[in-house]
């Protein structure tokens, strides 16, 4: 080698190229170290605590050793020694289905059940008899109810551990107990002394059957959650030896009957909310690249990769296609149908039409449209992907008195407020912005073609003539009864819009080697690709910039070659 | 002239090619970010293309103090000269196999098109990519003011950026194959040494240097004042000093005794008057007040036609007393030569001193001839053994009587003195001076 004069020098050369190699040595050993090393991190959990007190036993209590003939009985019994709970309890949102709220804009305001309006069952206005069979307490059957007689409230249907605590549907049969009753089926002295802390079980009977049945409303939030495995829900999960079992108040804690929890549905601003970072920190990953996210990330987007994974959860209601009747009887079909499928015919029948082309339903299974003359179109679907939106928490909602301003686009029925901007400066600091997942209802619901407003339909009834929609199949009758129930104008010309709705996906969180990776959001497949107001490292580019980047490498390769060759040519000759 | 030259250092070089792992690899990590392709996953690319960042980041600091410290940041001050022939040599003369329009050498490694090139991407592209890629890495705190203008345009300034980068590493890398043969650029930058024009003058004045700085004579250098100004190691040897700091600044008198004082400041003013002073055996006053004999040649030192002071090399004759009377006489007829050997012994320099004692007309008469033609027969073991003992065991000889034979065949008697020349910590050659002893 005529470069090496001598030993000296070559050992100088390799030093020299030792210690250009040596950092990527170390950088190599450093990472096959820690990647073998898979630190399964200790979950950081703080403020979480489980009860070591056990329950009074109630079967000793004289109090309740007698044959309760009415619920109201059973309720006096328990406020007999709980005497400060029946107070406590009438102001809460379970038995007012109202709360103090207020949206940004509109100011301060009463909101809940009782008020607001959604597109499932668009509201309960007129159809308190069915209604309250999820209300807790005793004979909600009317706006006349007495919201201040402590006797009305349904503990049982709450602290039953019995599990056989069940309220009738007054709509179906005759002869049955009025409004938000127990079924007469049921055994209340029993269920009067196995009473105790609420169980999953309670929470879900009402909380899951939103809409008209199991995980119809949420799609996040279902029967199935009771008894699942991890990949369901690794808090809930129960099936397996290590399975947390979490409780629904281990969450939602609850202090004097408030239970910590609000949905985005029925609330204006975030209060009383139950959040991720209330037990993990805010920096739960081990990796800092991961807790950077937090401020714009909420924890569910990357946590809830799919919902309904168990029972598949309705999507699109229209009830304008409702009311079809074959030989005199209400129509009911079903069927699986694709993505890509846009019109639903049953024979000569329009069942469906402009079916929504809904993104979620890429990665969705077992779709199924499902007819019925009640209630019109609705599309059910498993496995969702949940669609992303910026949040602070706060939502706008179209209320019955608000004015509809464009009946060309699908009208927000609970907008949310937020932007990437508002993350930034976040309007409330302690309510910054965040990407997070939520399920989009959307369908086509009654409204008022003359006075621009939606409508509060009267749907349940048992009696024909009444107006009541599942009876008559009279949408102006169904209408004006609901209306006239509010002592709201309506002017007689009714028409369908499109609305939507957000419900923010919370629960079914995955174990963590099933949330989503980096590609999921950072590329050109992005789950986010709908939330274009900021760039996102990996989705976004610009194309000038890569075609003009790309065209100049090529050209730079080309002039290369071409001097290459002529040097070649030209060094031969 | 062209020579084997070391042009880049080990930093150098360390740095270079560092930069280049770091830059392929920031190149491979940033595109997987950038959604280009798939390779090591999202999320690893992301760390390692920050890690890698840092990296750079410690880098760039480092080549910087060193830019800067050795002055080496001047190679890239851009200039306008040449530019266009350059250009003009890589779109045509190339393909005529013209010679390239800027000489390589040490002290001027890049060529005008390099020095723009390379100062754009040290000044500009590399800065830029630095800074906007700190700021991608650290956007996502919302305090962070930058968030008005918004992530995109850092973001499409960095790819920009990187795509700048390709396109300069596919030319640069290209254009490695233009130097005198295809890889002599790409080896040069492996070992750090190439065969590059060397700037003759300025190669044979760092020599002299050398040659002063490492000589067995001692050598001085007077201000007009008499105040020394520089002096050699050897001297400090001679004279029993330490370091030049002790010397410097002082006068001459503190190199004689009080009753020598008076020749020597004759001496002073005769040479401080345009004479040269060939040689003469003096008494030196050390340092500890001990004393010691050398013979000191002397001349003025010349700026812009006006003498500003003197300098001179001495050479101890302490060890050779026996021949001080003959020394006198003979150093006073004659001049310091000063000759230069390499490895193998054959001439590579003399000064004029030397060919007028040898009677040569011009160098080129004897540079590239052996040493062996310097001396008869019996002179030539004689070198042989000073040759030997200097180049192969790195010693120094001073003061030793030789026997020279000219070029006409005649013979002269000189003091001959010797050391080796080192390049890094090898001998190259052997150096030194004659001083001339007529016979009697």
């Amino acid at each position: 080698m005529a470069y090496f004069k001598s030993k000296s020098d070559f050992i100088k050369l390799l030093a020299t190229f030792t210690f250009i190699m040596l950092p990527w040595l170390f950088a190599l050993i450093y990472n096959v170290y820690y990647s073998k090393n898979d630190f399964a991190p200790k979950i950081h959990i703080q403020n979480y605590s489980t009860d070591t007190l056990t329950g009074a036993d109630h079967t000793k209590f004289a109090e309740l050793q007698k044959d309760f003939k009415t619920p109201q009985e059973v309720t006096e019994a328990c406020l007999s020694c709980h005497n400060k709970r029946g107070e406590e309890f009438m102001h809460t949102e379970h038995f007012q289905w109202l709360k103090n709220d207020s949206i940004p804009g509109k100011g301060k305001l009463k909101m809940g059940k009782k008020n607001i309006l959604n597109n499932f069952c668009i509201g309960i206005n007129s159809n308190e008899q069915l209604c309250s069979m999820c209300h807790a307490g005793y004979g909600y059957g009317d706006k006349n109810f007495d919201f201040t007689n402590q006797n009305n409230e349904d503990c049982l249907v709450c602290h039953d551990n019995t599990g056989t605590y069940k309220k009738s549907n007054p709509c179906k049969g005759p002869n049955l107990p009025g409004a938000g009753n127990p079924s007469p089926s049921i055994n209340l002295s029993l269920i009067a002394q196995h009473v105790g802390f609420p169980k999953k079980k309670n929470c879900v009977s009402c909380h899951a059957v939103g809409g008209g049945g199991n995980n119809v409303k949420h799609g996040d939030l279902e029967m199935a959650l009771t008894k699942c495995t991890r990949d369901v829900d690794v808090h809930m999960a129960s099936k397996g030896p290590n399975d947390n079992n979490m409780s629904c108040q281990k969450c939602h804690k609850t202090i004097n009957h408030n239970i910590k929890g609000s949905l985005a549905m029925i609330s204006g601003s975030p209060q009383n909310g139950v959040s991720c970072v209330d037990c993990h920190t805010e920096k739960p990953h081990t990796d800092n690249l991961l807790n950077d996210h937090f401020k714009q990330v909420a924890c569910q987007t990357c946590h809830i990769p799919t919902y309904a994974k168990v029972n598949p959860t309705k999507i699109y209601w229209d009830w304008s296609s409702s009311g079809i009747l074959k030989d005199g009887k209400p129509l009911h079909y079903e069927k699986e149908i694709t993505g890509n499928d846009t019109i639903c015919k049953y024979g000569d029948y329009i069942l469906a039409k402009d079916l929504p082309n809904l993104k979620t339903r890429k990665d969705s299974s077992n779709i199924k449209l499902e007819y019925d003359a009640k209630h019109g179109t609705a599309i059910f679907a498993n496995n969702l992907q949940p669609e992303y939106i910026w949040s602070n928490g706060y939502f706008d909602h179209q209320l019955i008195s608000d004015k509809i301003k464009d009946t060309t686009k699908a009208l927000k029925l609970n907008k949310p407020f937020g932007s990437y901007y508002d993350n930034i400066h976040p309007s409330d600091k302690n309510h910054p912005s965040k990407i997070i997942p939520v399920k989009i209802m959307r369908g086509k619901q009654i409204y008022d073609k003359e006075n621009m407003s939606l409508i509060q339909p009267k749907l349940a009834g048992k009696v024909k003539g009444l107006g009541a929609y599942w009876v008559d199949f009279d949408w102006n009758a169904s209408a004006k009864a609901g209306m006239d129930y509010l002592n709201l104008p309506y002017s007689g010309k009714y028409s369908f819009i499109e609305t939507e709705s957000f419900w923010p996906i919370n629960h079914m969180v995955a174990p963590k080697e099933k949330s989503l990776s980096c590609t999921d959001c950072h590329s050109h497949n992005s789950r986010l690709s709908e939330l274009t107001d900021f760039y996102l490292p990996g989705r976004d580019y610009s194309k000038v910039v890569d075609n003009s980047g790309v065209i100049i490498i090529i050209l730079t390769f080309i002039s290369v070659l071409i001097h290459m060759t002529i040097r070649i040519i030209k060094r031969k000759k | 002239m062209k020579k084997q030259t070391y042009i880049y250092r080990s930093f150098e070089r360390f740095w270079h090619w560092s930069q280049v792992l770091l830059i392929l690899f920031l190149m491979l990590t940033g595109f997987e970010v950038h959604s280009s392709f798939s390779l090591m996953g999202f999320e690893n690319a992301v760390k390692w293309h920050n890690t890698a960042a840092w990296a750079f980041f410690v880098l760039i600091i480092f080549a910087l103090f060193w830019h800067f410290v050795t002055g080496e940041w001047r190679q890239y001050i851009p200039t306008s000269k040449f530019v266009k022939e350059q250009f003009r040599y890589y779109i045509s003369g190339i393909f005529k196999g013209a010679p390239h329009p800027t000489k390589k050498t040490r002290y001027n490694k890049l060529n005008p098109l390099q020095r723009l090139i390379y100062l754009g991407l040290n000044l500009l592209v590399i800065p830029v990519q630095a800074l906007t890629g700190f700021i991608y890495m650290y956007y996502f705190y919302p305090s962070n003011p930058l968030h008005e203008t918004g992530m995109e345009t850092f973001a499409i300034i960095h790819t920009i950026g990187a795509f700048l980068l390709i396109t300069f590493v596919i030319a640069h890398v290209y254009l490695t194959t233009t130097g005198d043969g295809i890889f002599t650029s790409l080896k040069a930058m492996l070992t750090g040494w190439e065969v590059v024009d060397v700037d003759e003058k300025e190669d044979h004045l760092k020599h002299m240097q050398d040659a002063v700085d490492k000589s067995v004579a001692g050598y001085y250098c007077l201000d007009k004042n008499g105040i020394f100004t520089d002096v050699n190691s050897a001297w400090l040897k001679m004279f029993g000093y330490n370091n030049k700091e002790e010397v410097i600044g002082k006068h001459y008198s503190i190199a004689r005794e009080e009753k020598d004082l008076k020749k020597l400041d004759d001496l002073v003013s005769k040479v401080l008057s345009g004479e040269k002073i060939i040689g003469v055996p003096v008494i030196r006053k050390k340092k500890d007040g001990s004393l010691g004999r050398h013979i000191l040649s002397s001349n003025p030192i010349f700026e812009n036609g006006e003498i500003v002071g003197l300098e001179g090399f001495v050479l101890d004759i302490s060890d050779t007393e026996d021949n001080s009377l003959h020394m006198y006489d003979a150093v006073r007829h004659s001049e310091a030569g000063y000759y230069w050997l390499d490895i193998n012994g054959y001439f590579k320099d003399v000064n004029n001193a030397w060919l007028s004692l040898y009677k040569y007309d011009s160098k080129d008469e004897i540079i590239g001839k052996h040493y062996s033609c310097s001396r008869d027969e019996k002179g030539i073991k004689d070198l042989d053994d000073v040759f030997n003992r200097v180049t192969k065991n790195g010693e120094t000889i001073s003061s030793r009587i030789a026997i020279r034979k000219c070029k006409d065949g005649t013979i002269g008697k000189h003091l001959l003195s010797a050391n080796p020349i080192y390049k890094k910590d090898k001998i190259i050659g052997m150096e030194g001076f004659i001083l001339n002893l007529p016979e009697e």
